[in-house]
């Protein structure tokens, strides 16, 4: 089979597909934080929701969850390069679960949240309703990322136990897996931190 | 290529900043410094990820310069919504 030349030198073709695609995720998110703090700078009874407990403490052991899963994915990569198969699905597998932890600990904060009376177009604390409106639409749209990145790394998982895709696939989907975690660096300050009160 | 010492260095590093980000926030700073501080570690945090575990660092350079340059100017340009947010403040009915 003839496949055609990298445009990037030494880069294969899929690795910089998945780089274009990573460029332009980031423009997304980078376009809609910039929003927020478009629409943030523009209110004038903006509220911080967050106490330290239990908001920013489950931020926080979210943020070391999602760090973590980026060295477990870094281990297979590197097992799947070596072609050592198993421990490489050993570790997708160690990703796949923190990926979960991740979404569970997320989702049990919206429902937290969504019990107090936040949703996209109501805050209870009297202030904006932008506030639940840029939290809810941030974060959902990082946790569709993880989400889809579970699926991701389960589907290759399965391929290449199977034998069907090769390590290159491993890596591919492993840099898609570190962009999600580098997003939240954004989020965890901007959207958190920033609207912590004491 | 890294080993894998050099990750959890950085993985521990990472960590350490993020622990930082959290005291600078309870820590009553401006908010203009606190969102200067916190942009700024989350930047440095973001140059380690993609240099060591996105491998941008072994990559050929053509790689970085193909892209990293462009979404960094089209982040800058993303810098012209400020004056217009102000703006906004002033327009609110009384």
């Amino acid at each position: 089979m003839m496949l055609e030349p990298s445009p990037i030198g030494a880069v294969p073709t899929k690795k910089f597909v998945m780089w274009l695609f990573i460029i332009a995720d980031a423009a997304t998110f980078g376009a809609i934080l910039f929003g927020y703090g478009y629409l943030r700078v523009g209110s004038l009874n903006w509220t911080r929701p967050f106490a330290f407990s239990p908001s920013i403490i489950n931020a926080l052991v979210m943020t070391v969850v999602l760090l973590t899963s980026s060295l477990t994915m870094l281990i297979a990569v590197s097992a799947a390069r070596d072609g050592r198969k198993s421990d490489a699905v050993r570790w997708l597998g160690a990703t796949i679960l923190l990926g979960v932890v991740f979404a569970v600990l997320h989702l049990r904060e919206w429902a937290s949240l969504i019990g107090e009376g936040w949703s996209l177009s109501a805050n209870p604390m009297g202030g904006s309703t932008l506030v639940g409106a840029t939290f809810f639409g941030i974060t959902g749209l990082h946790l569709l990322h993880v989400v889809s990145g579970v699926i991701a790394i389960g589907v290759i998982t399965i391929g290449f136990n199977r034998g069907r895709w090769d390590a290159s696939y491993v890596e591919t989907t492993g840099l898609y897996w570190h962009f999600v975690d580098l997003v939240w660096m954004f989020v965890f300050p901007l959207v958190y931190l920033l609207n912590a009160h004491a | 290529m890294p080993t894998l010492k050099l990750y959890v260095g950085i993985w521990l590093g990472l960590i350490a900043i993020v622990a930082i980000e959290t005291v600078l926030a309870f820590s009553h700073l401006s908010t203009s410094a606190l969102i200067a501080s916190l942009l700024l570690l989350a930047i440095v945090e973001a140059g380690v990820a993609l240099r060591y575990f996105m491998h941008l660092k072994y990559e050929p350079p053509a790689l970085f310069w193909t892209l990293i340059p462009a979404i960094v100017f089209a982040l800058l340009m993303m810098n012209q919504v400020w004056p217009d947010a102000r703006r906004l403040v002033s327009l609110h009915f009384p």
